[in-house]
């Protein structure tokens, strides 16, 4: 089969517009400390000022899709780690609960604390990737490592109760692959107790401090009207003032019995991405104390059955992670398999506002900007 | 690389706990070196080893020239061929000095951003990675010497030299300790100014030379950020003259035996502090070679020796503008409060006058001075880097409103403030 002359052109090659000053085309990336992996944005510069903006994805394509089709059920679920590899355990959970619906599995009292647990967990994981990154982005190389500090520590929790850190492949169809250890409560509210004394310190580093706000507030304005209409989800549409949270909206596994609260903010800018990932720190801590507390200590925590999908089903789930809204779309033929699989990734669809937010910034709020997004590049491109 | 089986049984096993139960360490640092602030305090010792050097040129070397029979002196002064040869070798030595400064000050400056960063720093070469920057040095001189194709090869070479001389000449200015001056020049503060600036240009034509587009909005930012700092920077150094009446530094330094000029001349102090941040190009206003915007800015092609220049000019810039904020507002080589008491002059009185005691007490009286004029140093420094360790960077626009509408408008109040005081104090 031949690929159509129209697929086949290279990467857009942009003229400078010469006017009043020389425009100049400055490639920012695939090759660039900013971007987060391997993204291309072709910038028109005038000056420092930002006047043309194209986004190039796929450095990083590795067909999950396609693969997923001549894979089982089950071997599916290590590729969903490695899309967001940030949040692996997230990841996993919108395909298991689609293939829950299809094959009619009951996930089990238990398991579902322990995954809404872990799921929540992640959250806290990624954010603190997100404040370390975000911050080197700003110049600040001090929370970096302070966040990256309290990861470890969180990355050995995930370890000993799933064996893998970032690529867990723990969770499963109607439940969890593997029990939880003895002491994985304790491990967790031991950790949120020491935890929860550090995030003001990051708070201080980052939305509280002066020099930060300098930089965020007014900057990279998404508006409400936008946001939606580009279909963005996540922090970066609840702090553009829509109460947009799956959790709530569409709740799945344990989330109908915790008590929480949308966290939205208005003012649409960086500053307010910022603090909504900071209060979601603070909710997720919240959410793991009470899962802890609810959770069951005893009972099964997978519920065995065969997956067996009838030819034609089809569902749609999705779930919130940490960039907002991941849906997986799973179409059977009747195989052990998928016969289609399709992700909806959050990174992919927030990154279509970056053209919008970068025209007429600086060139170092440009940058301000693509971090506040909080994009990663294994799920954009997966 | 394929370890042989022998060689795999060498390796150090490493035990897994029976119990791997999450333990929270509330604070930050590895309970195993509690003795990292201990690391950084012995590498600051050797932050004194300069001392030494110093006194070499200062103390020793005159006395040896003037020792009993050489033929370098006659009568308690220089022969001209004595005067030459010392000249000659005053100036390489005090270029070791400054170099050994800034290799001292990379390493403990390293070793202090690991401990607020909650990080070991270096600790592989040497004890406790006292030999670091030896080695990146070692690494830097052996890397080819490579000129990017689409470069101009002379202003590329050029450019960090410029940065390099330029940071380097402030050193000769400053006076270390009573009379440990090497160039004693009565337009002291305006080299400041000249001294400094070069280096501003070195950026800029480096920037622009290596044909990168980061390396060019990198020079055109330290141009921009050269028009804003400097003014402020250098208002305050007037500041400095108006209240002494001298642009000589020894001049400066006399005049606050008592009081520091920072204390009436606070507004000034505070200004110099956070122009010459910005002239060191460190964060917050490190824009020139912001790395997670423009990679790494003007040096972007920068690699080996060349990229070295860079590198320990930076360095030295972070030692030489601490150094001069001392002089001109921290009492230079006096201790605080030395109107009242001077040890110096404790030790100026040991023996009968003109007797080797005598001379010696000398010695060590200038070397006490400059043991307190490197400790208001380093402590300064300290503080760039805690700094550093602490802020994010500003926008471009943000470091020139800052400079143009807050720093300027503040040292011409600390001007006029200068102003007054003289007029009714002295």
């Amino acid at each position: 089969m031949s690929i159509p002359a129209a697929l086949m052109t290279g990467p857009t090659v942009l003229e400078p517009v010469v006017g009043k000053t020389d425009e100049m085309i400055v490639n920012l990336g695939p090759q660039h400390p900013a971007t987060h992996g391997v993204l291309q944005i072709v910038l028109g510069v005038d000056g420092e000022r930002v006047t043309r903006a194209v986004p190039h994805i796929g450095f990083l394509h590795r067909n999950h899709e396609k693969i997923e089709e001549s894979r089982s059920y089950a071997q599916v679920i290590p590729y969903l780690d490695r899309m967001d590899y940030v949040s692996g355990l997230q990841n996993e959970l919108p395909y298991c609960l689609a293939v829950e619906d299809l094959a009619g599995l009951e996930v089990p009292e238990r398991a579902k604390y322990i995954r809404t647990a872990m799921f929540e967990f992640n959250r806290i994981i990624s954010h603190l990737v997100w404040v370390g990154t975000y911050m080197l982005d700003l110049g600040a190389i001090t929370p970096f490592l302070y966040a990256f500090r309290d990861r470890e520590m969180a990355l050995d929790i995930i370890e000993r109760t799933t064996g893998g850190r970032m690529l867990p492949n723990y969770f499963t169809f109607g439940g969890v692959r593997r029990d939880v250890h003895p002491k994985f409560w304790q491990d967790l509210l031991d950790f949120l107790d020491y935890f929860e004394k550090v995030v003001p310190e990051y708070e201080t580093l980052t939305v509280d401090a002066p020099v930060f706000q300098a930089r965020s507030v007014g900057v990279g304005l998404l508006s409400q009207e936008l946001a939606v209409n580009h279909g963005i989800s996540g922090p970066n549409l609840r702090a553009s003032g829509v109460a947009h949270d799956l959790r709530k909206d569409q709740p799945y596994d344990a989330y109908p019995e915790l008590d929480f609260s949308v966290i939205t903010r208005d003012e649409g800018d960086v500053w307010a991405r910022s603090k909504v990932r900071m209060d979601e720190i603070y909710q997720s801590i919240d959410l793991i104390r009470q899962c802890a507390e609810l959770a069951p200590r005893s009972g099964p925590y997978l519920a065995r059955g065969r997956v067996k999908i009838e030819a034609g089903e089809q569902r749609y789930r999705a779930a919130e992670i940490s960039r907002g809204q991941l849906g997986v779309y799973i179409h059977s033929d009747g195989g052990t398999g998928p016969y289609r699989s399709k992700h909806r990734s959050p990174s992919f669809v927030n990154l279509q506002i970056i053209p919008d937010l970068f025209i007429g910034q600086k060139f170092s709020d440009v940058i301000a900007i693509l971090g506040s997004i909080d994009i990663v590049l294994g799920e954009v491109d997966r | 690389m394929a370890l042989s089986s022998d060689k795999r049984s060498q390796l150090k096993r490493i035990p897994i706990p029976e119990d791997r139960h999450f333990k929270p360490q509330l604070v930050g640092y590895n309970p195993k070196t509690p003795n990292r602030l201990a690391e950084v305090l012995a590498h600051s010792l050797l932050y004194f080893v300069f001392v030494g050097l110093l006194l070499l040129i200062y103390g020793v070397l005159p006395w040896l020239f003037k020792l009993p029979g050489s033929p370098l002196a006659s009568g308690g002064s220089f022969t001209t061929t004595g005067a030459v040869l010392y000249g000659i070798l005053a100036a390489v030595l005090s270029f070791l000095v400054a170099a050994v400064a800034a290799l001292i000050l990379i390493l403990v400056l390293r070793k202090y951003l690991g401990l607020v960063q909650n990080r070991y720093g270096p600790m592989h070469n040497g004890p406790a990675g006292a030999f670091q920057t030896i080695a990146d040095a070692v690494k830097m001189v052996a890397k080819e010497d490579f000129v990017p194709g689409k470069a101009d090869a002379l202003v590329f070479t050029l450019a960090p030299l410029m940065v390099f001389v330029s940071a380097f000449l402030l050193l000769t200015i400053i006076p270390f300790a009573p009379g440990w001056v090497l160039a004693n020049l009565n337009v002291g503060l305006l080299f400041i100014v000249a001294a400094g600036t070069i280096g501003a240009y070195g950026v800029l034509v480096g920037g622009w030379s290596i044909n990168n587009k980061f390396g060019l909005l990198g020079g055109l930012r330290a141009a921009a950020q050269l028009v804003s700092y400097e003014i402020p920077l250098s208002i305050s150094l007037l500041t400095v003259a108006v209240w002494v009446g001298s642009l000589n530094l020894m001049d400066i330094v006399e005049a606050q035996k008592l009081w520091w000029t920072a204390i009436p001349l606070l507004i000034s102090a505070a200004v110099y502090l956070i122009a010459s941040l910005a002239e060191i190009k460190m964060t917050p206003f490190d824009l020139p070679e912001a790395e997670s915007e423009l990679v790494a800015g003007f040096n972007t092609e920068y690699s080996g020796m060349r990229f070295g220049f860079f590198f320990v000019a930076e360095f030295a810039e972070l030692f030489l503008l601490p150094a001069i904020a001392v002089v001109l507002f921290f009492g230079g080589y006096y201790q605080p409060l030395a109107g009242f008491w001077d040890f110096a002059d404790v030790l100026r009185g040991l023996g009968a006058e003109g007797s080797t005691l005598n001379q010696f007490g000398g010695l060590l009286a200038s070397a006490y001075g400059m043991l307190w004029f490197l400790l208001k140093t380093a402590l300064l420094s300290y503080l760039v880097i805690w700094v550093r360790a602490t802020l994010p960077r500003f926008r471009d626009d943000q470091l020139m409103e800052l400079c143009w509408k807050v720093l300027i408008p503040l040292s011409l109040i600390g001007l006029a403030v200068a102003v007054i005081l003289r007029l009714v104090f002295k």
